[in-house]
């Protein structure tokens, strides 16, 4: 099972050639109570170390399938499940030192039986999180 | 199984039905338990109905896997728990810029009432998305509700839109579904009351996704909108089933927020015999939810004890 913090300890790892990193990943827990078709997630912003790496920016990986954010707001069928997590796929040239970093996480929720002014939502984590390997 | 015999006879001498949602696990189901843990937690509590969220439980939504069916059957049958209602959602905002037509509304019920039926639920709820704060639904709740009135019928499930906070009983919300049954005459379609309505003192800690945004901008709905008790005399002939929705319950059994010393007396009074299932939605702290379940369920049935001894005696053994 999965870690109870939205963003999970696994998966926080640098991507690319060793020694040309180009990005970064982040694993995050679905936080919702019910599954959640990908069209109402407008967004997941990520704050490391105080950096931010707005959604627009970033790709999803939902099982072996990647989303641009573009594709996420028009994806009506696939769904997030409860107890399942995705992937956030950041750019970003020689990705993260080793270490323990600050991460925070913000998913733009759109809830359709939410009032207008709530959507979408902002569900919110932060926690420390360990990039291993260069 | 001494359990389950217990739970039996409870059930023989009560006018209520007990039931739990599987909401009230929420962020435990997941992380911390599986769904048998939750089977055997909803039957130690000696109810003998179980509601689900469909999209939630079922991990391939739409679609259950044989295996997952098997499972479902198996476990209903060794925790001796009945499907009550079946949550589901009609996502009328499916992107940004769009919504679902009437069409695709009518897909959406017509889809999970047959989920439903395989599973053996007898009520479905579909939480339509709303236009305003008041939670007027889309439009389009009405046809796609209608054309699905055959369906319903053929399949032995009553839909049932959710009376809900900030939406009192006396409001235009619930008097359009209403003149809905009224104008199609169908016994296919209700209200579920779900009981935060009640609420009376406020949240310090909403367990439905609190946000600062939503802790800031909706006081209304996080103070409680306190529907007095009295009004469930208008419309309880069209409620069969009550989500008990509640938050905090301390150790001496006393809610800091849902008077159930006034509801329970006067759903006993009005001579409802449905389900209650417990919506607990209060501090997601790992495994609290168990606890607050259960003191629910000791503190519903002692006050229907109480009205029971107050009027001679069980009127319903």
């Amino acid at each position: 099972m999965l870690e109870r913090s939205h963003i999970q300890s696994t998966g926080f790892h640098n991507i690319g050639p060793v020694g040309a990193r180009t990005g970064f990943e982040v694993r995050i827990r679905q936080p919702n109570y019910r599954s959640s078709r990908l069209s109402l997630i407008e967004g997941v912003d990520l704050v490391i170390d105080g950096v931010e790496y707005p959604a627009e920016q970033s790709r999803i990986r939902v099982g072996d399938r990647e989303y641009t954010h573009a594709e996420m707001a028009e994806e009506t069928v696939a769904r997030l499940y409860v107890g399942t997590f995705f992937t956030v796929i950041v750019p970003k040239e020689g990705g993260l030192a080793p270490g323990v970093h600050h991460v925070a996480s913000s998913i733009r929720f759109r809830h359709p039986y939410f009032p207008p002014q709530f959507q979408p939502v902002f569900v919110r984590d932060a926690r420390h999180a360990t990039i291993i390997l260069p | 199984m001494t359990e389950i015999l217990t739970k039996r006879e409870c059930n023989a001498l009560s006018a209520f039905k007990y039931g739990v949602s599987l909401y009230s696990y929420t962020e435990d189901l997941g992380t911390v338990m599986s769904l048998e843990d939750a089977f055997d937690h909803v039957a130690g509590t000696g109810s003998t109905g179980i509601e689900i969220l469909g999209e939630t439980s079922i991990p391939t939504y739409p679609e259950p896997t044989s295996a997952w069916l098997d499972n479902w059957f198996a476990l209903l049958d060794r925790y001796q728990l009945e499907p009550t209602n079946m949550a589901a959602w009609v996502d009328t905002r499916i992107t940004i810029g769009r919504n679902m037509s009437a069409q695709e509304g009518t897909a959406q019920i017509a889809q999970d009432l047959r989920l439903a039926h395989r599973l053996g639920f007898k009520f479905l709820r579909p939480k339509f998305g709303v236009i305003d704060g008041d939670l007027t639904p889309d439009p389009i709740w009405e046809p796609a509700v209608e054309r699905n009135l055959d369906l319903a019928q053929q399949l032995d499930i009553v839909i049932l839109p959710e009376i809900h906070s900030p939406t009192p009983i006396r409001h235009p919300v619930t008097d359009a579904y209403i003149a809905f049954i009224e104008r199609t005459g169908t016994k296919n379609f209700g209200l579920m009351i779900d009981t935060g309505i009640f609420q009376d003192r406020p949240l310090n800690k909403w367990g439905g996704g609190e946000t600062d945004e939503i802790r800031k901008g909706a006081l209304s709905f996080l103070n409680g909108i306190k529907v007095p008790v009295e009004h469930l005399v208008d419309v309880i002939k069209y409620v069969p089933f009550i989500q008990a929705k509640f938050h905090h319950i301390d150790e001496t059994l006393h809610d800091h927020h849902i008077p159930w010393d006034r509801i329970v007396p006067m759903l006993k009074k009005l001579g409802y015999a449905g389900y209650l299932s417990s919506e607990y939605e209060g501090a997601r702290d790992p495994w609290v939810s168990i606890e607050q379940v259960r003191r629910q369920h000791a503190l519903i049935r002692k006050l229907e004890a109480e009205y029971d001894a107050a009027h001679g005696g069980n009127l319903h053994a």
